[in-house]
């Protein structure tokens, strides 16, 4: 786990929907990061936010690898991002 | 070469969950696999022996698995790390296949590099040709092998080609030398970025447009519930005429037996004990064959996570994932499938509670109970109104098994649930073939899990009916009811009475009660031979009648509404079966989790039996 969430981070869960950016580190439960990168998203990947489930369900994102995963809101929450500056 | 002198190659196919493993395990085996029986393996790992050339090979379907490095020993990824690093260690001739997306090349290359760190040879299966060329995405099959330093072919399961292929690529890797291969020093993102490139398409996808839909909070939700509700009308209308063509057969093959035994008790031992349990397995057999058909074409479409995605928030709330929506639904036809389908649950404690509250959800086996006493107690209510008792029953089930969760995850299996992280795959159009043989596997399991639970509750039940309580002579032209109100069960339902008045249930509702305690199926046969009514499962008029103008000693109604209410609520609510409990048993590897089930839902269904019957009573006046 790469320890607390920094202040004034961005996080996947405030990426708005079609919105692009770049996760740079898993501010999550040590179990949770190993998962999070065997199914394919980890630091450098490029995520899409493709939608957000309805009061407060998970997201659904693409990542550059091409995979699509639904992610758990609170644990976007946990994943930090810079915006990714290639937008495309 | 002498056959003897070529050791058989295990061919194992791993890969992640979706990459298309199962369809070309089909294609490679033909449909000839077996489960294997591998020790210390709880999950069926498909095995299927056969000739290619000169050589004997064995194909082995392991679980799907996204990293070697996760998860328990009892997930998927566990269960197919174990077993690989067994076979490295056996010293056997063998060789590890991945099955890899070529629409995913840089998601399936770090598996690759995890499986390439292994003692074995390793050989990659390029798949979904067809879905990859939809997509633009055009792989350099031979610069990808050249840049791993691995075999590598690319195939289409739906091409009968990809057999020989497949096998072709295996046996050449077998006979590599892994000592040879150096450590896999290549990166994932870099290689596939380098060899598999993606056009850039116009418009959206197939599976981004159908996902506009499907996904949509309103119209996804819309469609959701629909096609639960054509799910569940396919399991009622379509499983009831096979159930009638499978009743008829094991009817007549009880008049046959019949015919043949002289001695009544071992006719009816014959016909009511053993033909009776395989009559009620294979009962629910087109049930089952139905929802595991439905299950996996959502599945195998890729709509099942769209499932997963659409109801996460709302379990959520309950302490579960949208992952568990799968075993509660499966759970509507059966639990005993249901709860083998709780391994796609990730979370231990969550998987613990959903094997829980499984049993409360609305199985068929209590059906003809409900049908029984909505005929009998709703007899003059329009069919509208008997409809929506119906579906408040089911509402009933879903309710409870709910709160259960709520309450079970403050109380008993404390802690977060673990957040849900699904994979969303592209749509995909499912083969029949591949389909049919998830089902009738499914069938034979359900057979042989269920079927010999019941035989065995089946035989005991009958005892209990038949034997006299220890002291009473039954006279030799005694009636069947007679019989059974001089048997043990009826002593035994005379004992009880007392507590159970609380509920409105007297000795003969305690009798069908006693004898639904292994299988809950059986109370509407058992109340038909106590009010000697013979044929009562099939046609439950005669006896729903009966029931309605019984009167007691004084000429009152001996049961009424708030006897059938309460009767209808223990029902929702008790786990009466036998293989639930032998499921949970296998499942949790103790007695523990299985009896504590058994202890909260009689507790629960009786108290709840109690209230419901009080407040009807005093509504009804």
């Amino acid at each position: 786990m790469d320890g607390p969430l920094p202040s004034g981070a961005t996080t996947l869960s405030a990426v708005p929907v079609g919105g692009r950016a770049v996760v740079r580190a898993l501010h999550v439960d040590e179990g949770l990061v190993r998962w999070l990168r065997a199914v394919g998203v980890f630091e450098g990947q490029g995520v899409t936010v493709l939608r957000r489930g309805a009061f407060g369900g998970p997201m659904h994102v693409r990542v550059d690898s091409g995979g699509e995963f639904a992610i758990d809101r609170a644990l976007a929450a946990g994943l930090e991002v810079s915006e990714d500056e290639a937008r495309g | 070469m002498s056959d003897d002198a070529e050791p058989r190659v295990v061919v194992a196919l791993v890969g992640r969950p979706n990459a298309g493993k199962s369809s070309l395990f089909n294609r490679v085996t033909g449909g000839g696999a077996r489960v294997g029986n591998f020790p210390g393996v709880t999950v069926d790992v498909l095995s299927a022996r056969m000739r290619h050339g000169s050589r004997e090979v064995e194909v082995v379907d392991l679980p799907g698995l996204y990293s070697l490095t996760d998860g328990d020993d009892d997930t998927d990824e566990g269960i197919t790390r174990a077993w690989l690093l067994r076979l490295a260690a056996s010293g056997a001739r063998a060789v590890v296949v991945q099955v890899l997306d070529a629409t995913q090349v840089a998601l399936g290359l770090r598996l690759t590099r995890e499986l390439a760190a292994l003692p074995l040879p390793v050989a990659l299966a390029l798949t979904q040709r067809d879905a990859a060329e939809r997509a633009g995405v055009r792989v350099d099959v031979d610069g990808l092998s050249a840049d791993l330093g691995l075999p590598a072919v690319s195939v289409s399961a739906r091409d009968p080609a990809a057999r020989g292929a497949v096998l072709d690529l295996a046996l050449a890797a077998a006979d590599l030398d892994e000592r040879a291969r150096p450590a896999p020093a290549w990166d994932p993102d870099a290689v596939a970025a380098h060899r598999a490139s993606r056009a850039k398409r116009d418009g959206p996808t197939l599976t981004a447009r159908l996902d506009a839909v499907l996904l949509h909070p309103v119209l996804g939700s819309v469609c959701f519930v629909a096609l639960m509700a054509a799910l569940f009308a396919a399991v009622f209308l379509v499983a009831d005429p096979a159930t009638s063509v499978l009743d008829a057969a094991t009817r007549r093959l009880g008049a046959l037996a019949s015919r043949h035994l002289a001695s009544p008790t071992a006719r009816s031992f014959v016909v009511d004990g053993l033909l009776g349990g395989a009559g009620t397995v294979l009962a629910f057999l087109p049930q089952i064959v139905i929802l595991t058909v439905a299950m996996e074409l959502l599945d195998a479409s890729g709509y099942l996570s769209r499932g997963v995605f659409l109801v996460d928030r709302a379990l959520r709330a309950v302490g579960l994932s949208g992952r568990a929506f799968v075993p509660l639904l499966t759970a509507h036809a059966c639990a005993v499938p249901a709860i083998t389908a709780t391994r796609i649950l990730r979370d231990p404690r969550e998987r613990l509670v959903a094997l829980l509250v499984l049993p409360l959800t609305t199985c068929s086996a209590r059906v003809p109970t409900y049908g029984l006493l909505i005929a009998a107690f709703f007899a003059g209510r329009s069919a509208w109104a008997k409809s929506l008792v119906f579906v408040g029953l089911y509402a009933a089930g879903v309710v409870c098994s709910l709160v259960a969760a709520a309450v079970l995850r403050r109380l008993v299996v404390k802690g977060k649930p673990l957040p849900l992280v699904i994979e969303m795959p592209a749509y995909r159009a499912p083969r029949a073939v591949d389909v049919a043989r998830v089902a009738s596997r499914a069938a034979g399991r359900f057979v042989k899990e269920v079927g010999t639970t019941i035989m065995v509750v089946s035989a005991v039940l009958w005892a209990l009916l038949t034997v006299p309580v220890p002291g009473r002579v039954v006279p030799a032209d005694a009636t069947p009811s007679q019989r059974i109100e001089a048997s043990v069960a009826a002593g035994v339902g005379r004992a009880i009475e007392p507590v159970t008045r609380a509920a409105g249930f007297d000795w003969r509702i305690n009798v069908g009660l006693v004898g639904s305690f292994g299988a809950r199926e059986v109370m509407v046969g058992t109340l038909g031979v106590i009010w000697g009514i013979e044929g009562a499962d099939d046609d439950p008029a005669p006896l729903a009648s009966r029931l309605r103008e019984a009167r007691g000693p004084d000429g009152a109604p001996l049961y009424g509404l708030p006897t059938a209410l309460a009767l209808m609520a223990f029902f929702v609510v008790a786990c009466q079966c036998m293989s639930t409990v032998a499921a949970l048993r296998r499942e949790t590897r103790s007695w523990r989790w299985p009896v504590f089930v058994v202890a909260y839902t009689y507790t629960l269904g009786f108290g709840l039996a109690v209230l419901v019957y009080r407040i009807a009573r005093i509504a009804v006046g």
